[in-house]
């Protein structure tokens, strides 16, 4: 007969390989990166998932290098920074956001004390150098930036040592003063000429710079208190907020007041709130129209100072008068002994503008031998009157030219929308990627800020609930002017912490998607023995059903439509 | 676009894994068919030495189209309701030529519940050292999603449709594991495919049994409860959440292990993301007493099998998948 | 060796001389004393295998298709109501080519309940797609047995060897019981090629679609077809082990010159030779004992009925509606043949009716009579059933 015959219909093993069940799919999955939102929350551009990461895994060192490669100087923004990622931490609407901060400042400490040197440029700086103006936190930030893309920097100081208001202004018991020495010292040894004791207006001048240079990038920060009275009044020995801090910090000293009351809800009132509180002062008072912090005040209501400094505050027994604004000095010849207080708002307007608002009836007065205005500063203009034509700050676009001024770029304090080092820190890196740019003649990139992950994208049935660990604070009894208040997380705290990081928008080869795909089209790469194996979809037999994005619990897998 | 490499060798890679291939892709399963999940998590818990007998149902139907097949075991399918009784003779045969390959039956509900039950019931009452697997879909699915005997209360389905008259299956589920495990094996557990290391476990701990055992599988499907194939975990996950699926396991008929459930959920949350539930959210008394009803029957398994557990547990139903990274969440 | 023993004491011997690894057994009137006898040799140690006390027939059935699948010689027995019962899984064990032997002790099927002898139960599924041979005595039954295991085996299809119920399983007779060594010779070790096997896993059972369907049917159909030559040869394999002359599809017996011949299955062939003795003066009659009833020896039968003009087909079965099962058959395998002889077919003994002597020189007055139907029940009473039924 010559026929084919089968005995039974029997199958041989695997051979549905044959069948490419990729020919159903309607939509298609696809692994893609997406910004962490503490990645697209921190001001100077640190990926704090990515270094979250490597801590997890123990590799401090190449955690290190990863926040250095945004941020040079994390062993003090560990310290100072408000941290907006935490704040944006996805963790933090599980249970409690993730301590990035504290982790941060461990690294940084760790990287002193075991002195890891900082990552080498691209290339050896070669071609005309660039001028950096100003070693607060903005200057450092842009001088290592530019130096890592491989441009001789010359950073000029108008004082002896490099610091800014990171030395000038903040006290030693929230950043000390050895820690702030180590980590300059370890930043300027790498290859940036650092010129101290160069008084730009005295000493050189911003033509000068603009000659010799390939660019000018300016930070010489806020120096200038902003006028300040009440009605045209003012005391006889009117200290400005920062001008005190600042000469308390250099001298040590605060005069003998009974008690005080320091005017404005920002970093610097606190500050200066706490000293004069260490320094014996029986009473402090500060006194702002905006809200304490408490969970459901909206940021833009809230004293922009840091929560937990204002928690420390409270606690060492200073006073806090929310929503009220001095309405009158109360003076006994040119002493001042007393504020007529008044509850004040900044009320929201229509066209979103705001305007202050006393209530009247609601008069209180508070004796005090002392009022402090700690409510903002401008730019000196010595040297850079050319430039700021009597404005207050230097404007610029957002990546830091100067408005009308090409080859010259501003950030930090300067720039007059910034409030923090943080922010300082990341103008430095954005200015210095443009100036690169610019003399590169590369246009700019087309700069869609990408969206984070959002919290109901990921799926957390695959975390169970742990609180983040305590820092320790050094007990109220124990405070005193220099001892740091805010202690350091252990190391098994600071690993806890990398594996309570959620992943948000990256992988972390959990294996889930490889578990639980029904039809067998993820598969592992890489060798099996190596820990962080990836995957890939295999689209001959993938039949799109989502169930590997669904179950992703760090939103890593995106699903879109078969085109 | 994505970070996938270009092209990789996939058929290169698909023999690399590290894991046993026991259910191989280019099957027939609908997408996201948590039965084929729940297969292919069993065969890859058994390992390569093993035989399989396998009852009639979407199954058997979606991996082996002649002349292709999906499985890369031995592998055998009957009859409908006969997958215990094939389980038993392979069993007899293996241990009478003295080998030491295990032998497993799977069925669906259809086939373990209702038209398998004699042969099953037989199996067990034997002693034959078999493992039992039932997918359980709730309905037969493989015919156009009819009742079984194994398909909830309430729940509709081609046979027992909601109406004027009707608010879905009048019945309850009968209860599987009480029954089998009434025949005084050694061992007998629910687990769902919600918890994939659970099923993994219970796989190897079921074969280093010497005796029958039973595993009963809560295996959603797409398309007979009326949800998105990828809520399929989800909707596993719900049902082990609210209590209507305890996972437990029983030895000698005793209860020897429960996942507690750390933190409960409605059933509701589970009802309203599958179709089937649809009418008991209509704006009637009838559909309200029903959903009374199922959040009673819940109430009851978690009274009744203690499924609060009082503290934290690594096996409850938070802790039981709990990612790490590296992944090889092995039981 | 000789010995007196009953049908099912012999039938169960002569498994355990074949060495099955596995038995499933499930007890049904008349077939028991056959799982009964097999308990006793393996709780006496005489049978080393598997024996699993199953909870229905189906079961049975279905535990000896797992265990020949798994690779071990496996067997069970059942009759009427069990035969049907199980009637889903033999299809499947012939469609899945399982190799395995069942013994059928043919009873009648319910309803009305009977527990006695026909051949309704193995005529109802002779379209399973087993191989289905009739024993006419109880040396038959214990020879035909052994080969087919054999032909079984090599066929890769299910046997069927049908023993009349009670009338042969309950009858005690003097049987030659084979040595085992002549078993073994006769039967190598089973090694089943398409067993389920870890090591060379394949998938057994799977779905076919109209695409191969009827390939795959056709290709059972031309397994069963070339069995008859397999039946041939497994019988002079015995022969020459034995020494027992074997016709493995159908014997003829009687006069050469014989015009009339009657065809039966079982143990009715044994009542008609007596019946020869006892009426000489009736025409010359040759006796046709079909043995294969699948596959159908159409070539054999037509050379076996040469020369005639009459061919009684004598059955214990009936199928309603339509008349005689295997006088269909046999009609049908004399369509367009020349010369075919006239073929009168007759039910008998259904239910366990007794079949007297006198039963042959009634066949021939039909014959004689004439009445020209197609078919008649001839042992049929008209008056037999009580008044008030």
């Amino acid at each position: 007969m010559g026929m084919r015959l089968t005995p039974g219909a029997f199958a041989h093993p695997g051979s549905s390989l044959r069948y490419h069940t990729g020919s159903w799919r309607m939509q298609r999955p696809f692994h893609r990166h997406r910004a962490a939102p503490c990645h697209t929350a921190c001001p100077s551009g640190e990926d704090a998932q990515a270094w979250l990461a490597l801590v997890e895994q123990e590799r401090f060192r190449e955690a290190w290098e990863c926040i250095v490669r945004a941020n040079p100087l994390p062993a003090i923004t560990g310290r100072v920074c408000h941290h907006p990622c935490e704040h944006a931490c996805n963790r933090g609407r599980f249970d409690q956001p993730v301590a990035i901060h504290h982790v941060e400042r461990w690294l940084g400490d760790r990287a002193i004390q075991e002195g890891w040197d900082y990552p080498a440029a691209a290339a050896a700086p070669a071609g005309t150098p660039v001028a950096v103006v100003g070693s607060g936190p903005s200057g450092c930030s842009a001088a290592w930036h530019l130096a890592q893309q491989g441009y001789p920097v010359h950073l000029y100081e108008a004082l002896p040592v490099a610091g800014g208001l990171l030395r000038s202004a903040l006290p030693p018991y929230r950043l000390p003063r050895t820690l702030l020495e180590s980590e300059l010292e370890r930043l300027l040894s790498t290859p940036i000429d650092f010129r101290p004791a160069q008084r730009l207006g005295r000493d050189y001048s911003l033509a000068e710079l603009q000659a010799d240079y390939a660019a000018v990038y300016l930070a010489p920060g806020t120096q200038r208190s902003r006028a300040w009275d009440i009605d045209g009044a003012t005391p006889h020995d009117l200290h400005i907020g920062l001008d005190l801090l600042k000469r308390w910090v250099d001298v040590g000293s605060i005069p003998e007041w009974s008690s005080v009351a320091i005017v404005g809800g920002g970093n610097t009132a606190i500050d200066l709130a706490r000293v004069i509180r260490h320094a014996g002062v029986k009473e402090v008072h500060v006194i702002t129209h905006q809200s304490l912090p408490h969970a459901g005040i909206r940021q833009e209501d809230a004293m922009p100072a840091i929560v937990r400094e204002i928690e420390q505050a409270l606690e060492e027994g200073v006073i806090i008068h929310e929503h009220r604004g001095v309405q009158r000095l109360v003076l006994r010849g040119e002493r001042v002994v007393g504020l007529e207080l008044v509850h004040r708002k900044k009320m929201r307007e229509q066209q979103a503008t705001r305007r202050f608002v006393s209530f009247e009836g609601t008069e209180s007065l508070l004796y005090a031998d002392q009022v402090i205005p700690a409510i903002g500063q401008t730019v000196d203009p010595k040297g850079l009157e050319a430039l700021l034509d009597h404005a207050s700050h230097l404007a610029a676009d957002a990546v830091g030219r100067v408005t009308g001024h090409p080859g010259i770029y501003t950030g930090g304090d300067a720039r007059g929308d910034r409030g923090s080092v943080t922010e300082a820190i990341g103008d430095g890196r954005v200015a210095a990627l443009a100036i690169a740019r610019d003399l590169q003649r590369l246009k700019d990139s087309d700069t869609t800020e990408p969206v984070p992950v959002a919290y109901d994208e990921l799926n957390l049935n695959y975390f169970e609930r742990q609180a983040r660990p305590a820092t320790p604070r050094l007990p109220v009894d124990r405070r005193t002017a220099e001892a740091e208040v805010t202690g350091s997380l252990q190391r098994a705290e600071v690993v806890g912490e990398g594996q309570r990081c959620l992943s948000c928008g990256n992988c972390m080869t959990c294996d889930n998607c490889w578990t639980l795909c029904p039809d067998v089209a993820v598969l592992k790469t890489r060798d099996p023995e190596d820990e962080n194996s990836g995957y890939v979809f295999d689209y001959d037999y993938c039949k799109g059903c989502g169930l590997c994005a669904h179950e992703c619990p760090t939103a890593y897998i995106v699903m879109e439509d078969e085109t | 676009m994505t970070d996938q490499p270009d092209t990789p060798n996939t058929r290169e890679l698909r023999k690399n894994q590290p894991r046993f291939s026991g259910m191989e892709s280019g099957h027939r399963a609908c997408l996201g068919c948590g039965e084929a999940l729940a297969a292919r998590l069993v065969t890859e818990a058994a390992g390569p030495d093993v035989v399989y007998a396998n009852a009639t149902g979407c199954l058997e139907v979606f991996t082996t189209a002649w002349p292709e097949s999906a499985w890369r075991v031995a592998w055998m399918h009957s009859l409908f309701e006969n997958a215990a009784a094939i389980a038993a003779g392979m069993e007899a045969a293996l241990k009478r030529q003295g080998k030491s390959t295990r032998v497993i039956a799977m069925g669906g509900d259809g086939g373990t519940f209702d038209i398998g039950f004699q042969a099953l019931s037989g199996m067990l009452e034997r002693g034959h050292n078999v493992l039992y697997v039932c997918f359980d879909n709730e309905a037969y699915m493989n015919t156009g999603i009819q009742r079984s005997g194994s398909t909830p209360h309430a729940a509709a389905t081609t046979t027992s449709p909601s109406g004027k008259l009707r608010m879905g299956k009048r019945h309850l589920k009968k209860d599987i594991v009480t029954i089998v495990a009434a025949h005084h094996i050694p061992y007998a557990a629910t687990a769902s495919v919600a918890y994939p290391s659970d099923i993994r476990k219970k796989v190897r701990r079921a074969l280093a049994i010497d005796g029958p055992t039973f595993l009963h599988i809560h295996s959603p499907c797409p398309l007979g409860w009326g949800h998105d194939g990828s809520l399929s975990i989800e909707v596993a996950r719900l049902a082990v959440q609210t209590g209507l699926f305890p996972v437990i396991e029983l030895e000698r008929g005793g209860l020897a292990g429960v996942m507690p459930i750390r933190e409960l959920r409605p059933v509701t949350d589970y009802l309203a993301i599958q179709q089937r539930f649809r009418h008991l959210f209509a704006d009637n008394a009838r559909a309200r007493e029903e959903l009374e009803h199922l959040q009673a029957l819940a109430d009851h398994n978690i009274e009744f099998y203690q499924l609060r557990g009082t503290h934290p547990d690594t096996r409850d139903t938070e802790g039981a998948d709990t990612v790490t990274r590296g992944g090889m969440r092995w039981a | 060796m000789q010995h007196a023993l009953e049908g099912s004491q012999a039938l169960a011997r002569t498994v355990a001389l074949c060495r099955p690894q596995v038995i499933a057994a499930y007890p049904i009137t008349p077939q028991t004393h056959i799982v009964e006898n097999l308990s006793k040799l393996v709780a006496d140690g005489v049978l080393d295998c598997e024996l699993v006390s199953v909870e229905s027939e189906f079961s049975a059935a279905s535990v000896v298709l797992g265990a020949v699948a798994a690779g071990s010689r496996s067997y069970t027995a059942s009759s009427s109501q069990g035969i049907l019962l199980m009637a889903e899984v033999l299809f499947n064990i012939a469609g899945l080519r399982i190799p395995l032997v069942l013994t059928c002790a043919n009873r009648a099927v319910s309803g009305p309940l009977s527990i006695w002898n026909d051949q309704q139960d193995s005529m109802a599924v002779r379209d399973a797609g087993w191989i289905q041979l009739y024993c006419a005595n109880n040396q038959e039954a214990v020879d035909t047995t052994i080969q087919a295991f054999r032909i079984a085996e090599q066929c890769e299809l299910p046997v069927m060897v049908c023993v009349d119920g009670f009338t042969l399983t309950h009858t005690l007779e003097v049987i030659d019981l084979p040595e085992q060594e002549q078993v073994d010779n006769m039967l190598p070790p089973f090694d089943f090629e398409r067993r389920l096997d870890p090591q060379n896993p394949i998938s057994i059972g799977t779905l076919v679609s109209p695409d191969f369907f009827t390939e795959a049917r056709y290709s059972h159909h031309t397994a069963l077809m070339e069995a008859l030559d397999v039946i041939e040869q497994a019988a002079q394999s015995w022969q020459a082990i034995s020494g027992r002359t074997q016709y493995p599809l159908l014997r003829s017996s009687g006069p050469e010159d014989a015009r009339i011949a009657i065809l039966t299955l079982g143990s009715v062939s044994g009542t008609l030779e007596a019946a020869l003795e006892e009426y000489p003066d009736e025409p010359a009659t040759r006796l046709i004992a079909l043995r294969s009833f699948r596959p159908f020896p159409i070539e054999a039968l037509q050379q076996a009925c040469q020369g005639l003009t009459d061919l009684i087909v004598l059955e214990r079965a009936l199928s309603p509606g339509s008349g005689g099962i295997v006088g269909s058959e046999v009609r049908a395998a004399f369509s367009g043949v020349v010369d075919a002889p006239r073929i009168h077919n007759f039910s008998v003994g259904l239910g366990g009716r007794d079949i007297p002597l006198d039963i042959f020189p009634r066949l021939h007055a039909a014959l004689r009579n004439g009445d020209g139907l197609p078919f008649a029940v001839i042992d049929l009473e008209p008056d037999r059933l009580p008044v008030s039924a």
